[in-house]
């Protein structure tokens, strides 16, 4: 892990669809980005959902 | 990183130090495969979290078969080795990329950044604590996560809708709705979870897909499908689908003996107690803040509301109390995917806004060799073939396969990898390229899926182009699926590879498109929405077109009172003019309409127009629309013929006034859903059940002498508003609910207005004499609308609302890249809805106005002029509007009169409908040409 | 020897072509007589490569999109 000395980065605590969004966003305008997640794996709730409306699309 | 939390955060915003604890995985991610060799040798089971308890996993696991990263990990907690040194081990004997790791340890990291995203999320109310529902007595009660589950295809029973208890199919299911919700008695929550109505709905109709037959009750107080197009589906569930609404609330189930049944007892709609079986019930649980988000909350030093959600003010969602912290999602209170999403890029929107002057800084990017030209060459191809460990040699002859390679036309090169994944094995590689002058790569192993953008990199860092790489899938679809069939596997194997051969050695050097982006936005509509995205916009230092048709900016909110929480939404909007007016970055254009529209993303060029014919040109990368909505005229209830019959609009501006007629009104009637959620315009307009609500508590409070009725036909105050329709309860407020099929009817009589309802309470029919009639009219969308999305080819709903790329998660994108929607022109909202999609809008757009070209993939279609006689049948297939029809010289030899379709790169996606319509092979889709695919054909059916 | 026959199987690379990769992580079994051709979107499959296929001698086309 780098000691960084920087207000060029963000870290967002939280790997779920909304932390996902916040932190694609925040790399793809030039910010470096750490994700913290407290499980094994990002996703969140939504990883669990079977299907959503309302194209009741695989939420995968 | 994973397995981490936040244990401490320092500093202020633009320099804080955050300590980030990581848990030991037990398993070196770098050398995990994620074979799943690991999990087949554990020993120990338990329940699957995942699986919300449905299902079990082991001790060493993936939390699910598609996690990022898909790494295995050891639960401590259930490990017999972690727990008792020298014991089982298992896992570590089968592994064979040798990556499991007993002695991994507690990780501490001290990260500095300049502003921090709470993103947390929520947990599941566990309904055991309550006890009244059964939840953990009665197998047969389950909360509606596990029946979610037991549909999905990937979950314990693979979709089978059974018991728990003795694995018999269901017949008739109840859903109960409120649990962990709209209840201080029985488990503190008081607000209303939003997003349990529709799930449930889902549930339902899915169920009743599953089991034909199947029927399905949902036990409900009220139905709150608020959102965009949620209510059409509640109506479909109904009366397509045939799902069961009753309205009441269920405070008890019981067993029926021992069978398993459940017993319910309710009073329905005729008021007659009713007792009725069910084989399962399903608890609609409701969404809280955790207990470690609580915890984070503390550490991060940010307020919350007495809910436990984080506090926020309506025209700052993101923002938390302490400057530089932000959230997004659940944690600011209860909300669904889509708003969740949105509220991600709003959060990235204004974290953007507080560290604009240190962009880019610490983004890096990565140097490649000057890639080899390889066009005059004849096809040298190079073939891994992956060992996987035990994956792929365990069942295909990878020997046999190699030596087969060997055979092919143009392979000059084969080898045997344990992991061609593996760093060693991929440096190897790029030697093994340089050394044999490769100019074509054929791994095969795993799926190009996962795993073709490594190897692309691999190419490009030996100095081949990235696009000369062809994957045989011989894992995925292979040898995991044939396990038993070794023979045929070897056979599959060899065919995999012969066509990726074939395929790669027709495959030509493809150079990513670049398109320039003109740095500026243009965002029309100048009410709260286009407001807050110009100002974004401008805070992280672009230039912005605000375009706005009316003589002044601030929009609806012109009109209104205070949000729901009670901030005034006309000082704020003020307040924000002002900000535009002075912003050196906002070219404001009041007065002006957008009247032409030409050019794809990073390159719009805009011409807007005056009434007296005044015409400006604006070149633009991006567009944000945020033309908002309007009120709708109603044409019932006497409107336009009694004079005391007026809309909310008006009945605030009298009241404001203190307009006699209004201030002198002792019996005041509300009615809701005018316009709205019937035919013709069947969604909900969001907001007014909440606005009458803080109309009603504002007039009983200044005269509690007075009578207030609304007649409502569900009460839709979402998420943390239900604590104003609790208020307004206490007051004594009267609440009548009553249907579409009997809706009020308003007749003038005398000074007064006489009100007739049903009372679903006391079955007869109510007369209420009242002074002043109110009604809550439907939010419709603006009919310019309509002209924007011809112009920007955007799209547009069958109510007129804008149309977003997607439902769930892309809710502020267009189909169109480039173009953004926010506010009401996408859907009715309240302020802070509105304010967190421009939010996301500004956000989305600044993703491509932070550079000055965007790099896009070379898998585009390409028009072979030889073949294209313009009969232009693939321009209508297109889905992204990226063909044109030319005519004229083609150039290169081609025919001087002739009509030749065009590509817009920057508009491909390279799906290949063109191509597939084409009668011609006028148009490929490069890296899947039609000789490619052709080749592929023939070489699987070669042998 | 029985018969084996040979279906040539086009998958899109975002649905059908994810789920075949899917049913190899669960390990679901099934008959090796399936070719997989990855395409970017069922739309991309033009009529000939299905009559193609036929006539090269497959016994079976599927599309799956």
């Amino acid at each position: 892990m780098l000691d960084t000395r920087n207000a060029g980065s963000v870290m967002i605590v939280g790997g779920g669809i909304t932390g996902m969004q916040a932190a694609l966003d925040l790399a793809d305008s030039g910010y470096y980005v750490y994700l913290v997640e407290r499980s094994g794996a990002i996703g969140g709730a939504m990883a669990q959902l079977d299907k959503t409306f309302p194209t009741n699309d695989c939420s995968m | 990183m994973t397995l981490s939390e936040v244990v401490a955060i320092s500093g202020e915003a633009g320099n804080f130090r955050v300590t980030v604890k990581e848990h030991p995985r037990y398993v070196d991610v770098n050398k995990c495969i994620a074979c799943g060799d690991c999990t087949a040798a554990c020993p120990k089971q338990v329940d699957s979290e995942y699986d919300a308890a449905t299902g079990r996993r082991k001790a060493i696991y993936v939390k699910y078969a598609q996690a990022v990263p898909l790494k295995y990990q050891i639960d401590a907690d259930s490990c017999i080795r972690l727990k008792k040194p020298g014991a089982c081990g298992f896992c570590e004997r089968v592994c064979t990329a040798g990556a499991i790791d007993f002695d991994d340890t507690v990780k501490q990291h001290q990260v500095e950044v300049g502003a921090v995203v709470l993103a947390p999320g929520f947990e599941a109310f566990d309904p055991s604590t309550a006890g009244v529902w059964g939840y953990g007595r009665y197998p047969n009660v389950i909360t509606s996560l596990q029946f979610e589950r037991y549909l999905s295809a990937s979950g314990p029973t693979e979709g089978h809708l059974i018991r728990p208890s003795d694995g018999r199919e269901i017949t008739k299911v109840a859903f109960l709705q409120c649990v962990g919700s709209r209840d201080e008695n029985k488990c503190g929550n008081g607000y209303c979870s939003s997003v349990c109505c529709m799930y449930a709905i889902k549930e339902a109709v899915m169920a009743k897909d599953h089991v034909p037959g199947l029927r399905t009750s949902i036990f409900m107080m009220d139905m709150r499908t608020h959102g965009k197009d949620f209510d059409r589906y509640y109506q479909r569930a109904k009366e397509e689908s045939g799902v069961r609404f009753v309205r009441c609330r269920v405070h008890g189930v019981e067993p029926e003996g021992d069978s398993g049944d459940l017993r319910i007892h309710y009073i329905n709609e005729q008021g007659r107690q009713v007792e009725e079986y069910f084989d399962l019930v399903v608890l609609s649980v409701g969404l809280q803040i955790p207990g470690h988000v609580k915890k984070l909350s503390e550490i991060a030093g940010v307020k919350l509301t007495s809910d436990n959600f984080a506090a926020t003010s309506d025209f700052t969602p993101v923002s938390t109390s302490k400057e530089g912290i932000f959230t997004c999602g659940a944690f600011a209170g209860p909300k669904d995917i889509p708003q969740s999403v949105l509220e991600g890029s709003a959060a990235a929107a204004a974290v953007a806004d507080c560290l604009a002057p240190a962009r880019g800084e610490l983004a890096r990017e990565k140097a490649y060799p000057e890639e080899r030209e390889v066009g005059g060459e004849d096809p040298r191809i190079g073939i891994f073939v992956c060992h996987c460990g035990s994956n792929i040699a365990g069942v295909v002859d990878v020997e046999a396969v190699a030596d087969y390679a060997q055979s092919l036309p143009g392979v000059v090169h084969v080898e045997r990898n344990l992991f061609s994944c593996a760093q060693d094995t991929q440096d190897q590689m790029v030697q093994t390229i340089r050394d044999k002058g490769l100019n074509r790569v054929v791994v095969a192993a795993c799926t190009p899926r996962t795993h073709e953008p490594l190897f692309r990199e691999t190419l490009k860092s030996a100095g081949l182009n990235e696009y000369l790489v062809e994957m045989a899938n011989i894992r995925n679809q292979n040898s995991w699926v044939h396990a038993d069939d070794k023979k045929m596997a070897t056979a599959k194997a060899k065919d995999l590879v012969r066509m990726g051969a074939a395929k790669v050695a027709r495959q030509i050097s493809l150079q990513p498109i670049s398109v320039p982006i003109t740095q500026k936005g243009l965002v029309v509509g100048g009410g709260i929405a286009g407001m807050t995205a110009a100002l974004n916009l401008a805070d992280q230092g672009f230039e912005v077109h605000l375009v706005e048709k009316t003589s002044g900016l601030g929009g609806n909110a012109r009109y209104l009172g205070h949000t729901w929480s009670g901030e005034a939404i006309g000082d704020r909007a003020r307040r924000m003019v002002d900000k535009v007016a002075g912003n050196e970055n906002i070219n404001l254009h009041t007065g002006f309409e957008v009247t032409t529209a030409e050019g794809f993303v990073g390159n719009f060029r805009t011409t807007i127009a005056t009434r007296d014919g005044l015409t400006k040109t604006i070149e633009h990368g991006v567009g944000v629309v945020a033309i908002g909505g309007k009120a709708l005229r109603p044409r019932e209830y006497g409107y336009d013929r009694i004079p005391s019959v007026v809309t909310a609009l008006e009945f605030d501006r009298l009241f404001k006034l203190k307009e006699q007629h209004a201030l002198g009104a002792k019996s005041v009637v509300f009615i809701q859903c005018v316009g709205s959620r019937e035919e013709g315009r069947m969604y909900c307009s969001k907001v007014c059940c909440t606005h009458s609500v803080q109309s009603a508590i504002e007039l009983k409070q200044e005269d509690p002498g007075r009578m207030v009725y609304i007649l409502y036909r569900d009460m839709r105050t979402y998420g943390q508003r239900e604590a104003l329709f609790k208020k307004a309860r206490e007051l004594g407020i009267i609440f009548i609910n009553y249907d579409l099929h009997g809706k009020p009817v308003v007749s003038e009589n005398g000074k007064q207005v006489t009100v007739e309802v049903w009372d679903h309470v006391l079955h007869r029919p109510l007369q209420i004499d009242a002074d002043m009639v109110v009604l809550a009219t439907a939010i419709v969308a603006n009919p310019d609308a309509e002209k924007l999305n011809r112009l920007y080819k955007l799209s547009v709903d069958g109510d007129g609302f804008f149309q977003e790329a997607h439902a769930k998660l892309r809710p502020v994108d267009f189909a169109t890249d480039g173009m953004f929607v926010a506010g009401l022109a996408h859907y009715p909202k309240p302020v802070e809805e509105s304010v967190a999609q421009a939010l996301a809008a500004s956000a989305r757009a600044a993703t491509l106005l932070s550079r000055s070209q965007v790099s896009l993939d070379a898998v585009k279609a390409e028009p072979n002029l030889e073949y294209c006689d313009g009969c232009a049948l693939c321009i209508d297939v297109c889905p992204y509007h990226a063909i044109t029809l030319v005519e004229g010289s083609a150039g290169g030899g081609a025919p001087a009169e002739k009509k030749y379709i065009s590509v817009n790169k920057a508009q491909c996606k390279g799906c290949g409908l063109c191509q597939g319509t084409c009668p011609k092979r006028g148009v490929a889709v490069q890296g899947f040409t039609m000789e490619q695919i052709s080749a592929q054909i023939e070489a699987a059916l070669a042998v | 020897m029985s018969f084996e026959p040979k279906i040539i199987a086009f998958c899109c690379n975002w649905c059908s072509y994810a789920a075949a990769d899917l049913a190899g992580t669960l390990r679901m079994q099934y008959p090796a007589n399936v070719r997989i051709i990855r395409v970017m979107c069922s739309g991309m499959v033009h009529p000939e490569f299905v009559t193609d296929a036929l006539d090269q001698g497959a016994d079976g086309v599927m599309v799956l999109g």
